[in-house]
């Protein structure tokens, strides 16, 4: 089982395939988009046109989950530039992993005046993840941004666990 | 081109609630209740079935609780949609019996008629569109109809089923939060970000709404199908019967005449509880019994109320801080709160809710009628009368598909807008099969056990095919209504796959809260078994590979020795059920064993028999 080959969400939203998007535009185009296409606003009179406005309505929905989320984003520009790039880059460094895990036991033990700092270590690590990925596009190098966005994985994950516990 | 629809104004939203219900329509830039003859809004949700063969509906049947406690029935609703296996707890408290009909749905039984919760509340909608008729002067056919926003996919079905049983097309199910925050922003001129707390009779609901230039979005919600006023008032009731008890009195509360006079009288204290610091009960339940036990003077501060439903308004707030977590917020970033339900007149909820949130609710709307008020607004706009506001809704639970070894795969995550899809890809595991069993959960839980079967379905006419050489895209898309539909299609011919739905009714249907409670608590647990799971998938796959690795390479004895040693000691593993932590041990040490080998033949023959392992 695996998820089939999801719509182009920037093409959903009449958009530029881009990795920096202005939120206030993305929200504005999601709301006329909405208003455009919504059964709500648009009974249909058959069964047929009925399902048409439907899916419609939902591609909008989901496009606008993908392009809201920065990373969920990126993801997708990834697999629209070189289809399968996540899937083949999901091996990484064993030194890397070696980090993530050392960071993934610091957030287990931190506490206290200690998770402050954390959190402003982790955040600057996302940021540099994001950057990263920005650049590798840049480059065009799509693989290498995707493997960037696999590792960032392990940043958000700490940085979850260490909002969790507070 | 046709011509465009004539609109249809009388289209009307009904609150359909656990004690009572109403409706209304919408008027000029407003929006109005329907009253009764007497000017009153509210008609009790209750039905009395008189034993002369009057059926009686609203305030009538209410009075008549007292007198013929057996042969009236109120706050159905809890039981709309559920089994009786769900229900066993509540059903013991009620006056009234609740029997096992069909596939263990409950049915009310009154004399020799067993009566189904749907065709009770169709009841209470009759009377609720009779009364519109009549203040209306003109014939209703059309409603939207609220229910609880933590309604799961057969609680909305069956309040669908119970608008048609009353001769209403149900132009959509309506979430009552939702409903509320319409009636608030009725102009969508006031933009901000609203959080509507809704306390009624029997369920307690929170939603977090973003209002932009009229689109009211939902960003998320949560609640508690098993939390309102009436669990206040069985705190009461408890006490008024130990009270009983401690008198030495004859009242026995397995008599349904007694449960209902201290239920009755317990309501009133309550409410009464709201406005002044103490209040005397005074009950004489008239018992047949020369002993005068049924008399009774009880005195209760707000104080002692207070402190017995604290937990229950704790419960309350956990969920807030929750619906305001998930909607990706902070609790100071919320602009309004919007108080809904009869059960948010108690002080003590409105002062710690005020603490929480750092601001004063809002009491511009009657917290009885915003719903119904809500509700005709979204009428309007349904009928085709009012393109100026937009409502975008969520899925309150999510859906997933159940995978090998009993764990579910999610594929619409709870507090998606609606509507929504997801395509996913299938395939077959046996040559020449032609069909595909799937099951469908609605739930937060990781495994299949744990959440609501909605249903199972059956994919048929694939073409007969080598196994995985099928490729069916199966489409799940969440309609405007929340209801889920299912399409299929065998992406390499292009046929159109049957789909055969089995929906789960009978089947254990946890209560939604508490699948809820229990995602959250039990989120370890859920991991480790999960994961528990997997290891042993994995296991089980890599003894496989190994085995048929080991017939395509030609390898040193000595080597295919340590091999087999080391997939022997795994099978034994998985043969003694072993631990999550020992099978992954074991799946380590077999990889050690395939990768020291310096002929790489072997690992990476094993690689690829696994990828054909995974692709099963």
């Amino acid at each position: 089982m695996s998820q089939a080959s999801a719509l182009d969400p920037f093409a959903v939203f009449g958009l530029a395939r881009s990795l920096d998007l202005d939120d206030k535009t993305l929200e504005q185009r999601y709301l006329r988009l909405s208003r455009e296409c919504h059964p709500d606003l648009h009974r249909a009179k058959d069964t047929a046109d009925c399902i048409a406005v439907l899916q419609r309505s939902a591609e909008i929905n989901d496009a606008w989950k993908v392009l809201r989320d920065p990373w969920q984003r990126a993801r997708a520009l990834v697999e629209l530039l070189s289809p399968g790039a996540l899937d083949r880059t999901k091996r990484l460094d064993p030194a890397f992993l070696a980090d993530a895990l050392e960071l993934a036991e610091e957030v287990a033990m931190a506490n206290g005046d200690a998770v402050p700092p954390l959190r402003t270590r982790i955040a600057a690590a996302l940021e540099a993840d994001f950057a990263a990925v920005r650049a590798e596009l840049q480059h065009g190098a799509v693989d290498a941004a995707a493997r960037r966005l696999h590792a960032s994985h392990y940043h958000r994950k700490a940085l979850q666990d260490l909002d969790a516990k507070s | 081109m046709s011509s465009p629809p004539t609109p249809t104004p009388l289209v009307v939203g009904i609150d359909l609630g656990t004690t009572n219900s109403l409706a209304a329509v919408r008027a000029g830039k407003g929006a109005r209740v329907l009253r009764d003859r007497d000017g009153e809004p509210l008609i009790p949700s209750v039905v009395c079935f008189h034993p002369d063969g009057r059926t009686i509906v609203g305030r009538e049947a209410k009075a008549l609780r007292l007198s013929h406690p057996d042969r009236t029935v109120f706050s159905v609703k809890r039981l709309i949609g559920r089994s009786v296996r769900d229900l066993d707890a509540e059903v013991r408290s009620l006056p009234y019996r609740v029997v096992a009909g069909e596939r263990d749905l409950p049915r009310v039984q009154i004399g020799d008629r067993a009566l189904s919760p749907e065709a009770i509340s169709a009841l209470v909608l009759q009377e609720v569109k009779a009364t519109a008729e009549q203040a209306l002067g003109a014939p209703v056919q059309k409603a939207v109809v609220t229910v609880p926003a933590w309604f799961d996919d057969a609680q909305r079905q069956a309040t669908k089923d119970a608008a048609a049983l009353a001769g209403l097309e149900c132009l959509r199910i309506l979430n009552e939060p939702t409903a509320a925050a319409l009636a608030y922003g009725i102009d969508g001129s006031k933009d901000g970000t609203a959080l509507v707390y809704d306390l009624g009779g029997g369920t307690f609901d929170v939603s977090i709404l973003r209002i932009d230039d009229g689109v009211f979005r939902v960003l998320s919600t949560a609640g508690d199908t098993h939390l309102g006023g009436d669990d206040f008032d069985n705190l009461l009731v408890d006490r008024i019967l130990a009270s009983f008890a401690k008198a030495g009195s004859s009242a026995r509360p397995s008599d349904p005449y007694v449960l209902q006079a201290v239920r009755a009288a317990a309501e009133s204290l309550k409410i009464r509880l709201s406005t002044e610091g103490s209040a005397t009960l005074d009950l004489d339940l008239d018992l047949d019994s020369t002993d005068g036990g049924g008399r009774l003077s009880l005195t209760v501060t707000r104080a002692e109320f207070e402190a017995a439903i604290a937990p229950l308004v704790q419960r309350t707030l956990d969920c807030v801080q929750r619906a305001v977590k998930d909607a990706g917020l902070r609790i100071d970033q919320i602009d309004d709160v919007v108080l809904v339900g009869g059960s948010t007149r108690i002080p003590l909820v409105r002062e710690r809710l005020e603490a929480l949130v750092g601001r004063k609710p809002h009491t511009g709307v009657d917290p009885d009628l915003a719903v119904a008020l809500g509700a005709s607004i979204q009428a309007d706009v349904l009928a085709g009368n009012d393109r100026s506001l937009l409502l975008l809704d969520v899925i309150p639970l999510s859906l997933g598909i159940e995978t090998l070894g009993g764990a579910v795969q999610k594929l619409i995550l709870r507090n998606s807008t609606i509507p929504t899809s997801r395509t996913e890809e299938f395939s077959t595991g046996v040559d020449g099969q032609t069909s595909v069993d799937l099951a469908i959960y609605q739930g937060e839980r990781e495994l299949a056990r744990d959440c609501r079967q909605l249903g199972r379905f059956k994919l048929r006419g694939i073409p007969a095919m080598p196994a995985g050489l099928p490729r069916i895209a199966v489409t799940f898309l969440v309609d405007a209504d929340g209801v889920l539909r299912v399409n299929a299609r065998e992406t390499r011919t292009g046929v159109e796959a049957g789909i055969q739905v089995v929906p789960s009714y009978g089947l254990s249907r946890d209560e939604v809260r508490q699948m809820m409670l229990d995602s959250i608590e039990n989120a370890q647990a859920d991991y480790l078994a999960r994961e528990a799971i997997d290891v042993r998938n994995k296991a089980e796959a890599m003894v496989r590979g190994t085995q048929k690795a080991l017939q395509m390479a030609e390898l040193p004895p000595d080597q295919t020795y340590a091999v087999q040693k080391a997939v022997k000691a795994l099978q034994k593993l998985l043969a003694a059920n072993a631990e999550a932590a020992a099978l992954k041990a074991g799946c380590d040490d077999l990889t050690k064993v395939t990768a020291s080998i310096a002929d790489d033949v072997i690992s990476s023959a094993v690689t690829k028999a696994l990828r054909e392992e995974e692709q099963r």
